[in-house]
């Protein structure tokens, strides 16, 4: 009985590590965006990568106009932090020519040449002659050879100016502290004008929903309770315009729309998209399961098709229309073929986020904190609206398997 | 008269006015007719247009002309069919003349300068949606002084908001526009036709024109069935049927998208599947010396049974982005599937927290593919990314445990052998979470008490999985391949955005179908070509539904047996 129990434990728990990676997987490039979006052009381009931003600290230095920057220094074996003073400092690499393991680093203009500049004297090191140089080691002046030269920074403890380090700026660990730069939004939408994109995409998704619910509503009442001739075959037809692709479509929609005109105009990505065989579907299902009876009765009253319809059918359906108005709005918002096909690239003002985020993508190719900030922008809203109605986003997947 | 008359509750005295209204239409029929005909002699005679235009419209205002004289003649005799005549013909005028007035107006166009003003509007817009949604919370409650306040409060906060609304979104300036086109008098025109067409409606649609036409119930329902049905009808017609039949013909022409349409009959076709196969006398021989390379470019070549052979296609672009799409179509399909009925078993194992991590794995579907495509470019970085990253990590946490790898630093994006897998990866995660919840909902249909049986039976849980689970759940699995080949046969957004510079990808290993299909319609606008492919992708992708759905039908029988 133990053992048992001991395994189901650890069953519960291999299956929970697997889904706890999966879910990892799944949301680690939303976090990832959304924390880019926060970051500093500098900040995003570090190796290896982090996945908070950090902004690099600063701090006030009498003598100096700017900030100095802070960095981590390492004196006498104790970490320290110390502002970078100056950068670039051509720095020889210095040896002993008998010795030359042991190295010292000096800036080139502390070291004189030994003999002089017009007369320097010169050593001969593993077959190559070297040029000497007075180098100052412990307050006494060592004749040495100069191995190699790089550039070093000098940092400098801010309370006491004169205790000084030399060192490799690039390979020193600034000191950072968490931050956000949530400018970066506000970046983005003067760049790229997202506001007006945001606009126009919450347009087209409102006016794309609220139209295909119209229409599906009512086509899909007259399938499923009105009788005329050749309805059972329309239905059929409609049935199996659900499965033709998009792409055999946009050729033609597209001379469709250059010929009444709306090419570059929002009203192509609304009008053609109100009208769909599958929202009709939904909603004949839906309401052959709605009992006759009520129905009958309202008719015997003397209730209209229409009064029918408002009263009694469309409020006993609202998961089903929530379900539709999810599944349209996913759609409309997210879109992109169509939009990219018959709005024009130059043509701004009607751009949708989609298509704002393709533009940017190339503009900003060197800020990815400007473009995932974007692409928030695009994300978000949808997401936020899962949030809350989680159940019909899930119903209008699962629904979408009645096809089958 | 046998059949029922309707309108048990209008008053059966015989009304004076019907038989003026039915004769007012009657007459504007006689109108009707005599300027349709009028109308195609205007067409054929002086007007500048398109022959399959004046061929349309003269069809148009010839059915309308020899409808108008049926109807009349059947008014005339109180026969029904004239009124169904007469409505159709009616409610049809009247959607063309409205719709053509708005469209003159410019109402369509106008919606771009709603655009503008739309964001102000859009808070009070949420709050018209919040007022819906405190109606619809009227049955949770069971007092009706609960029920009416709220739905009194509904109902006030969706007028309120709904003028403030359209005053935020400036409908008043718009309405002022509008009346100012007015002025116009060909505008003003269409919009009196629009006007009689729709008195003329409402005069043969009303209850004591119905009464006097011996309407039955049937022909009412029949009535308001094509009513009902309209919208989506007309709409459907004009936006989808009409442009597929457009575009079957298109793909017969060599259209250019500006000017010239010629018939080319299969040509398009026949340039698309043209290839040819040829003998080689070593593998390492000249393409020229083996095929007509001013027609065909050179696909592949490969050995079998000893002997070389070379395929040269003519449209060798076609070929290549077939395989890359077929390619993808192979991987992306099981990643997508396999794992997500994997997870869905999981979740179904009643765990606590199912909903939660339901609700985790279904998050990349709601996102934009764009948005999505943007993320994972900055993730599959050679240099920055968080992909190679981790590998990196991998690799020296396995060195340091013993292994001897080497860290690939993979280019992913620019590399012709992993930039196609970078789609792949990008898609297989998206597809995954919803394939998942589509699994658990078919699995939560399975009744428990067939694995109880099982259970009883002896079977564990793998045994449980091969026979139970799998076999019921099958239809469900049937969907979930059939949707996501189709989805994958079509390939393009992720594609487009994931690859930079040139979306064809190096070496065009990452141009699919579509994205060829874009690049040939809408870059170099050869339209009829661009159609032909779309139709072979369409039979493409049926066949290959068509397919599973055989093995679908096989598999099901034989469990049957």
């Amino acid at each position: 009985m133990k053992s048992y129990r001991l395994t189901e434990t650890l069953k519960k728990f291999l299956i929970y590590a697997v889904l706890i990676i999966f879910a990892f997987v799944m949301i680690f490039p939303f976090l990832y965006m959304l924390t880019t979006s926060f970051k500093l052009p500098k900040d995003t381009f570090r190796y290896p990568p982090r996945l908070l931003p950090r902004d690099a600290l600063t701090m006030e230095v009498a003598g100096f106009d700017d900030p100095l920057p802070l960095y981590y220094v390492t004196v006498d074996g104790r970490e320290e932090q110390f502002v970078l003073i100056e950068s670039n400092i051509r720095t020889g690499v210095y040896a002993d020519p008998n010795n030359p393991d042991v190295t010292v680093e000096l800036p080139v203009s502390e070291v004189e040449p030994r003999g002089g500049f017009t007369n320097q004297e010169a050593i001969t090191v593993a077959g190559e002659e070297q040029k000497l140089w007075d180098v100052l080691v412990n307050g006494e002046i060592v004749p040495m050879i100069q191995v190699s030269q790089t550039a070093l920074g000098r940092f400098a403890d801010p309370n006491d100016l004169s205790r000084e380090v030399l060192q490799n700026v690039r390979l020193s660990q600034p000191v950072e502290e968490l931050s956000a730069h949530p400018q970066n939004y506000n970046e983005v939408v003067d760049l790229q004008g997202m506001d007006r994109s945001l606009s126009n995409t919450a347009l087209v998704t409102i006016l794309v929903v609220s139209g295909q619910l119209i229409t599906s509503i009512l086509g899909g009442y007259a399938f499923a309770r009105l009788r005329f001739p050749g309805r059972d075959k329309l239905f059929v037809v409609y049935l199996g315009t659900i499965m033709i692709p998009f792409v055999v479509l946009i050729t033609p929609l597209y001379q469709l729309m250059v010929t009444i005109g709306w090419v570059d105009k929002l009203a192509a990505l609304i009008v053609p998209w109100i009208f769909t065989a599958y929202g009709t579907f939904l909603m004949r299902q839906f309401f052959i399961t709605i009992p006759k009876e009520i129905e009958e009765a309202a008719l015997i009253d003397g209730a209209s098709r229409l009064e029918i319809l408002l009263r009694i059918f469309i409020p006993a359906s609202t998961p089903a229309l929530a379900t539709l108005a999810t599944f349209t709005f996913l759609y409309a918002w997210n879109s992109f073929f169509w939009p990219l096909v018959v709005i024009n690239t130059g043509n701004v003002e009607n751009h949708v986020l989609t298509l704002s985020l393709n533009v940017l993508r190339g503009r900003a190719s060197d800020s990815p904190n400007l473009i995932l900030a974007g692409a928030a922008i695009a994300i978000l809203p949808p997401m936020i609206i899962f949030i809350f109605g989680q159940r019909f986003f899930v119903e209008s997947a699962t629904s979408s398997g009645v096809k089958g | 008269m046998t059949a029922a008359t309707v309108g048990s509750r209008e008053k059966q005295s015989p009304e004076s006015g019907v038989d003026l209204w039915l004769r007012l239409v009657m007459i504007w029929h006689v109108i009707l007719g005599l300027g349709s005909l009028g109308g195609i002699a205007y067409v054929w005679a002086g007007a500048d247009l398109a022959d399959w235009v004046k061929i349309l419209v003269s069809v148009a205002l010839g059915l309308t002309a020899v409808a108008s004289i049926v109807a009349v003649n059947d008014i005339n005799g109180r026969k029904h069919r004239g009124r169904t005549i007469s409505l159709a013909v009616n409610y049809l005028g009247f959607l063309v003349a409205f719709f053509g007035s708005l469209h003159r107006i410019g109402v369509f166009t106008g919606i771009d300068s709603l655009a503008d003003s739309f964001l102000q509007g859009l808070p009070f817009l949420i709050l018209v949606f919040a007022g819906f949604f405190i109606g619809t919370l009227t049955d949770r409650y069971q007092k009706p002084a609960t029920q009416r306040a709220l739905k009194q409060t509904s109902k006030a906060m969706m007028i309120v908001a709904g003028i403030a609304f359209l005053l935020a979104v400036g409908i008043h300036n718009g309405i002022l526009v509008l009346l100012g086109k007015l002025t116009n008098p060909v505008i003003l025109l269409m919009v009196v036709v629009t006007a009689v067409f729709g008195l003329m409606l409402w005069a043969m649609w009303r209850q004591p024109s119905a009464e006097a036409m011996n309407a039955t119930n049937a022909d009412n329902e029949m009535l308001s069935g094509y009513l009902f049905l309209s919208p989506n009808l007309l709409g459907f017609l004009f936006f989808f049927a009409g442009p597929l039949l457009l575009s079957l013909y298109v793909s017969f022409t060599n259209w250019d998208a500006f000017g010239t349409k010629d018939w080319v009959g299969l040509a398009n076709y026949g340039r698309i599947v043209n290839i040819d196969v040829a003998r080689l006398n070593t593998i390492t021989q000249l393409a020229s010396e083996a095929i007509d390379v001013t027609v065909y470019d050179e696909l592949t070549r490969f050995e079998i049974f000893g002997k070389s052979y070379i395929v040269g296609a003519q449209d060798k672009l076609f070929w290549l982005s077939l395989r890359n799409t077929l390619t993808f179509v192979l991987l992306s399909v099981p990643l997508s599937v396999i794992p997500a009925l994997f997870l869905s078993n999981l979740l179904n194992s009643k765990i606590a927290g199912m909903k939660f991590f339901r609700a985790v794995y279904f998050l990349p579907s709601v996102a934009a593919v764009v948005g999505i495509a943007l993320v994972w470019q900055w993730l599959f970085n050679a240099t920055i990314g968080y992909i190679n990253y981790f590998i990196t990590v991998m690799v020296d946490f396995l060195n340091s445990v013993g292994g001897s790898f080497f860290d690939p630093q993979i280019r992913w994006l620019s590399d012709s052998n992993t930039a196609l897998l970078a789609v792949v990866i990008v898609a297989a995660w998206q597809w995954m979470g919803f394939n998942t919840v589509l699994f658990l909902a078919g699995l939560q249909n399975i009744p428990r008490s067939l694995y109880e049986a099982a259970t009883v039976d002896g079977a564990n849980s793998w045994q449980q999985f091969w026979k139970v689970t799998l076999p019921l759940l099958a239809p469900t699995t049937f969907f979930v391949i059939t949707t996501t080949t189709i989805q994958a046969m079509q390939i393009f957004e992720q594609v487009f955005i994931l690859i930079p510079t040139n979306p064809a990808g190096p070496n065009n290993s990452t141009l699919t179908l579509v994205l060829y299909l874009y690049q040939k319609g809408f870059q170099r606008f050869e339209q009829g070509y661009a159609s032909a492919i779309a139709w072979v992708l369409f039979v493409i992708i049926f066949g290959a539904t068509l397919f599973q759905f055989q093995r679908q039908r096989a598999s099901g029988s034989s469990y049957d047996a």
